[in-house]
């Protein structure tokens, strides 16, 4: 029982990881039809905040957590300015080579600045204990990171649904050009797009960071490559269908991380990407794609 | 048979890009020290690379992301077949079907990695050619990664990071270049080809070439397939030429490399491929030279590791905010010559 309960929760908090960046991916793509894969670098900035202030001696944990997804999210609107802003309207091939190339340029700056390997970061330690539920000892950081999640996704829907930005955000990844007719500033939108991706990113940082302890240039690749196959799997550009990927993703890894004998340990990732393959030939448009008409202008 | 206009002209581009390459062989060959020649052997591996990866990204435009990892399965199949049995007794003592127990001429061997690159193509592309352009591009992410955990985990037939040694070296620098001479011709001819033009106007419209009668799917996965088997071709080249290979080169920094390269000169044309390949490299080199701390006019300059990521970064960055469609947009070289 404890067993299959632990196993659950394992795969919530997987899962809740890939759907906060996945939300991050889809929110960025529904307005603007980037594919951000420098999304990922986000994280690593988040993870070197964290280093920096261990530097500084900062010994506050919350102006710690606090600091890495501010900086998460500054670095991720002035991504905006600076390199996405000439490709706003291009094409999602032009926008996803330049992302890429972002990525690529970031990744190389880590590693000329700070260093190519791994650096400690124990502050976050203290995020995870031995939680007892019910005679059930379940970790305390999963229970945190999948209430974190369902927090934030419930925020967000609040915000998306209840506010007039939000509102202006959802249109907007209907018909720009009409938002923008109605006076809003699409400056505006795609800023608080990027915001909301860059905090989604940050707080997915704190608990990558408080699991792993440690942070090196690729630090965000692995997550965020999952992140996009659950956004692909859910359909690119569909906010529920970012969360449901995330968590089939996050449900799919446990099971075979269970179910795959030792010595296949390291391919577990392969047959994960091999079963949603599957998925995407029943639904290639992924589960909840919107029901878009070929040729409709998007 | 009555060519059409685009092959016909398409016959003389190819031919003058082929008597470029010739020539820039030919000079590297006399001239070159030993050094140089390996450096534009590799200039030439990653051409093959560039003119497979042309062939599906420029004409169906959808960016793939896998191209190293069928590279590298050409390669290591190729090695796995050609690799003298007593060194595989050494190499690989544990590996499984009986795969250390034969070995095979190096032609024979080339033929059987294609033709198995080309099937683990067709398995793969079934699934790639029908999601659209941005799935396809995040699978064929994945599909590099799998294939990479695959050649890092089964060390018993692949070695891992560790140097699969011991291939023939059978391939020289003359051996590329005929190679990528005849390369030059193929993918123009199947740019200008009946598939080549459908796809290309799929790309520009997909719904009114659909109800054109183009079956879209089909010649996506045909330039797929194609593309797959001349990466093959370039990963045997690879091996070939260098006799070890591992892991680690067809991943990640070859894919950004190769991208920047097709990206740079144009992923539309042949001519852009070509061109993007030699200026990369050559700008490539001037950086590696600079990332290695250099003393220029007397100062010392500091060692500056990641600086030609950076740059190749950029040069994506830049390409796509000024010139999306690369130097040469849509112009091929016969176009600079010939009048109409």
């Amino acid at each position: 029982m404890e067993y299959v309960v632990q196993q659950i929760m394992n795969a919530f908090a997987f899962g809740a990881e890939y759907a906060l960046l996945a939300l991050g991916l889809a929110i960025v793509f529904s307005i603007m039809g980037l594919v951000n894969f420098a999304h990922g670098e986000m994280i690593a900035v988040g993870g070197y905040t964290m280093v920096a202030a261990a530097a500084l001696a900062v010994q506050n944990p919350l102006i710690i957590i606090g600091a890495a997804i501010a900086v998460a999210m500054v670095a991720s609107v002035s991504l905006e300015r600076v390199a996405f802003r000439p490709v706003r309207y291009a094409d999602p091939t032009t926008g996803l080579l330049t992302a890429f190339g972002v990525s690529i340029i970031l990744q190389n700056i880590f590693l000329l600045v700070v260093s190519p390997r791994p650096i400690a970061v124990t502050s976050l330690y203290f995020l995870e204990w031995s939680l007892n539920i019910g005679g059930i000892s379940v970790s305390s950081l999963q229970l945190f990171e999948a209430i974190t999640t369902l927090l934030v996704i419930v925020l967000l829907m609040l915000f998306l649904k209840r506010t007039l930005l939000g509102l202006a955000m959802r249109a907007a990844s209907l018909d720009f050009e009409m938002v923008r007719l109605s006076g809003v500033r699409a400056n505006r939108v795609f800023a608080i797009a990027f915001m909301i991706s860059g905090l989604l990113a940050g707080i997915a940082c704190v608990f990558i960071m408080a699991r792993r302890g440690a942070v090196d240039p690729h630090l965000g690749f692995d997550p965020v490559l999952k992140a996009f196959v659950a956004c692909v799997v859910g359909g690119f550009g569909s906010l529920p269908g970012a969360v449901l990927g995330g968590f089939l993703l996050g449900a799919v890894e446990v099971a075979m991380l269970v179910m795959l004998p030792q010595n296949l340990g390291g391919m577990t990732d392969a047959f994960v990407f091999g079963i949603i393959a599957l998925l995407l030939v029943w639904r290639p448009d992924g589960i909840l794609s919107p029901p878009t008409e070929k040729g409709d202008k998007h | 048979m009555k060519l059409s206009r685009g092959m016909k002209r398409g016959f003389v581009g190819a031919a003058i890009l082929s008597v470029v390459l010739i020539i820039i062989g030919l000079i590297t060959s006399y001239f070159g020290s030993r050094y140089q020649i390996r450096l534009v052997y590799s200039t030439y591996v990653n051409l093959l690379v560039v003119l497979g990866l042309q062939v599906f990204m420029g004409n169906a435009r959808i960016t793939n992301l896998s191209h190293s990892a069928f590279m590298g399965i050409g390669a290591y199949a190729a090695a796995i077949c050609v690799t003298p049995q007593n060194i595989k007794a050494l190499s690989l003592p544990n590996a499984p079907w009986g795969l250390n127990a034969f070995s095979i001429d190096p032609i024979s061997s080339a033929l059987i990695a294609i033709a198995i690159t080309g099937a683990v193509a067709f398995l793969v592309g079934l699934l790639i050619v029908r999601l659209s352009g941005i799935g396809a591009t995040i699978v064929s992410l994945a599909f590099l990664v799998i294939v990479h955990t695959l050649f890092l985990y089964r060390t018993d037939i692949f070695k891992g990071n560790q140097a699969f040694f011991g291939i023939p070296q059978v391939f020289n620098l003359t051996s590329v270049v005929i190679l990528a001479a005849i390369i030059v011709f193929a993918v123009r001819i199947f740019r200008e080809s009946k598939v080549g033009v459908a796809l290309r106007a799929s790309a520009d419209d997909e719904i009114g070439a659909l109800s054109m009668g183009v079956d879209m799917y089909r010649l996506r996965l045909i330039a797929w397939v194609f593309s797959g088997m001349l990466l093959a071709v370039a990963g045997i080249a690879y091996a070939y030429f260098l006799g070890t290979i591992s892991a680690r080169p067809f991943y990640f920094n070859h894919v950004f490399l190769t991208l920047a390269m097709l990206i740079f000169g144009g992923m539309g044309t042949i001519t852009g491929a070509v061109l993007g390949t030699f200026l990369i490299s050559l700008g490539l080199e001037m950086v590696r030279w600079l990332e290695t701390g250099p003393n220029i006019l007397g100062v010392d300059l500091p060692e500056v590791l990641g600086l030609s990521g950076i740059a190749l970064g950029a040069v994506i960055v830049f390409t796509m905010a000024l010139r999306p469609r690369g130097i040469m947009g849509e112009t091929e070289i016969e176009d600079l010559v010939l009048k109409n």
